[in-house]
């Protein structure tokens, strides 16, 4: 049997056999029992095999099957910081603005971004969770911030700006909330914003995947990033982070010194 | 009793057996202690930063027990630093290799012109660091070849690093029939390029006609990469810029000469 799910982002199937118990839907992100099945521009199973499972993704070119030896377990499937595909090389997220955004000095106004998502499927027994694969429908691409010998290579994203909150597929694509502080004396023009994984707070809910960010303009090409650790609407779920700041001396911020 | 058989001096045996069985417990201790600092701090540290913690608890502990065991010996250590001198400078002579080496080792975890996983090149060794002892580099090579460089010669020979820039560039030169269309060729290059994760955005990627050969146009591309990841960039996007080329209808031609016969009138 077929459950069809309509919503306003386009139409999402997930496949419930008889057999499958799904406790708590969130469209794609949430709880699951095991078995399960989803279908959408991926495909997310696991299977009954004798007395264990077998996980297999499908997305794009990519296969991934795993044997799950377990009697039973939950399946959490959240969007997790998009620094990991297709393979984790830095913590730090660029995006770069469709149109440049001008700031008069002193003023503290907010606008509203689209980053990108990755989904990360959790495994969880006992008290453990443990990742056990994520998989993005995102473009993925690299770029560097600053010059060659100091400066960073980043995860590139380009988004337009918005005054209000857009929509947005959430499997693809979140929406950032980016508050600007211009404690600089001068008008401050900005075309990126660099931001730090090991701070990200990412919550979601069945129509949106979200993360509320912070710049500290601090002078004409400097500022300073970090996240806010609230949802932009009520009733969002916290997502389970992977960049926990579990390293001795790990900052949480970003300080764009190589230009806005 | 045999354990007061005097050694030499007023050393008995059992003295020497104190002083065995404090090295041993120090060396123990030493490598339970190294155990628990890389267990409970290798998810906190950086590999390399680790490595030189490690060592320095290490040595330390060694050191504070060889010093420990020295009045047993019947050397006092206080004298023992006040000859350290002149025994530095006898030292210093008779092993001055040895001395360069530790000397050189100090100055490469002070510098740092490499660190453990850095791909590097030394004289005519290249290899990713797998380790930086007190006195020598062990590199790994490509290869899989275990190479072990006197620190003296890392430090005094020129080192090119690999991945010491977090960007690198490469380059390919791609030949196109001169029947061919130019701008359509770096179009569809450009847009192969943009298509993988790791040629970087910006700096961006160029494309442009590099000579006008025998039997092609020579198109030079240049393109940046993560310096982690260059040469998994390099063997993929050539093969995908010909088929894509190709599959435009774009040939990559091979070398040829047009030779035109000339109908002789005859006599």
């Amino acid at each position: 049997m077929n459950i069809t799910f309509s919503f306003k982002h386009g139409e999402r199937i997930i496949n419930k056999f008889l057999e499958f118990n799904i406790l708590e839907v969130f469209y794609v992100f949430g709880i699951y029992d095991i078995p399960l099945r989803m279908e959408r521009e991926f495909t997310l199973s696991v299977e009954e095999r004798g007395e264990n499972f077998v996980y297999r993704r499908e997305s794009g070119d990519e296969i991934v099957e795993k044997m799950l030896l377990a009697g039973d377990g939950k399946l959490l499937v959240n969007p997790v910081e998009p620094l990991n595909k297709p393979k984790e090389i830095t913590p730090l997220l660029l995006i770069e603005f469709q149109k440049p955004v001008v700031i008069e000095p002193g003023a503290k106004r907010k606008i509203f971004l689209k980053f990108p998502i990755e989904i990360g499927v959790f495994i969880s027994g006992g008290k453990k969770l443990e990742v056990m694969d994520i998989f993005t429908i995102a473009r993925q691409k690299y770029t560097l911030y600053g010059d060659v010998s100091t400066g960073k290579i980043c995860r590139y994203w380009k988004s337009d700006v918005y005054p209000s909150i857009p929509e947005a597929d959430p499997v693809r694509e979140g929406i950032l909330e980016l508050r600007f502080e211009n404690l600089s004396r001068g008008w401050v023009e900005v075309t990126r914003a660099v931001f730090n994984a090991y701070g990200m707070k990412i919550y979601y809910s069945d129509s949106m995947v979200s993360m509320r960010g912070n710049m500290r303009i601090l002078g004409e090409g400097t500022a300073e990033t970090y996240f806010s650790n609230s949802p932009l609407e009520k009733g969002m779920k916290k997502a389970v982070e992977l960049y926990t700041a579990r390293r001795l001396a790990i900052s949480t911020k970003f300080l764009m010194e190589a230009g806005l | 009793m045999i354990l007061d058989t005097v050694i030499y001096g007023e050393i008995t045996l059992f003295n020497l057996l104190q002083v065995l069985f404090i090295l041993i417990i120090a060396a123990i201790l030493a490598k339970v202690v190294v155990l628990n600092i890389r267990r409970s701090l290798k998810d906190k540290l950086r590999k390399d930063h680790l490595e030189i913690l490690v060592k320095a608890v290490y040595y330390t502990i060694i050191g504070v027990a060889v010093i420990s065991v020295l009045p047993i010996l019947g050397v006092n250590p206080s004298g023992f630093l006040v000859a350290g001198g002149i025994a530095g400078l006898v030292i210093g002579f008779a092993s001055q290799k040895i001395v360069a080496n530790l000397i050189s080792g100090v100055f490469l975890v002070v510098e740092r012109p490499v660190k453990i996983g850095d791909q590097i090149n030394i004289g005519d060794v290249s290899g990713i660091v797998v380790d930086i002892h007190i006195i020598s580099t062990i590199i790994r090579t490509f290869d899989g070849l275990y190479v072990r460089v006197p620190n003296e010669k890392v430090f005094t020979s020129s080192i090119t690093n690999f991945v010491g820039n977090v960007a690198r560039r490469f380059e390919y030169e791609v030949g196109i029939s001169y029947s061919d269309d130019v701008d359509k060729a770096s179009e569809v290059i450009i847009k192969v390029i943009e298509e993988h994760p790791f040629a970087l955005k910006n700096p961006a990627p160029q494309v442009f006609v590099d000579r006008l050969g025998e039997s092609a146009v020579v198109l030079r591309v240049r393109i940046w990469a993560p310096s982690t990841e260059w040469f998994g960039v390099r063997m993929e996007l050539l093969w995908k810029i010909k088929k894509a080329l190709e599959e435009e209808g774009i040939k990559v031609p091979f070398p040829q000469r047009v030779v035109w016969l000339r109908d002789e009138p005859s006599r």
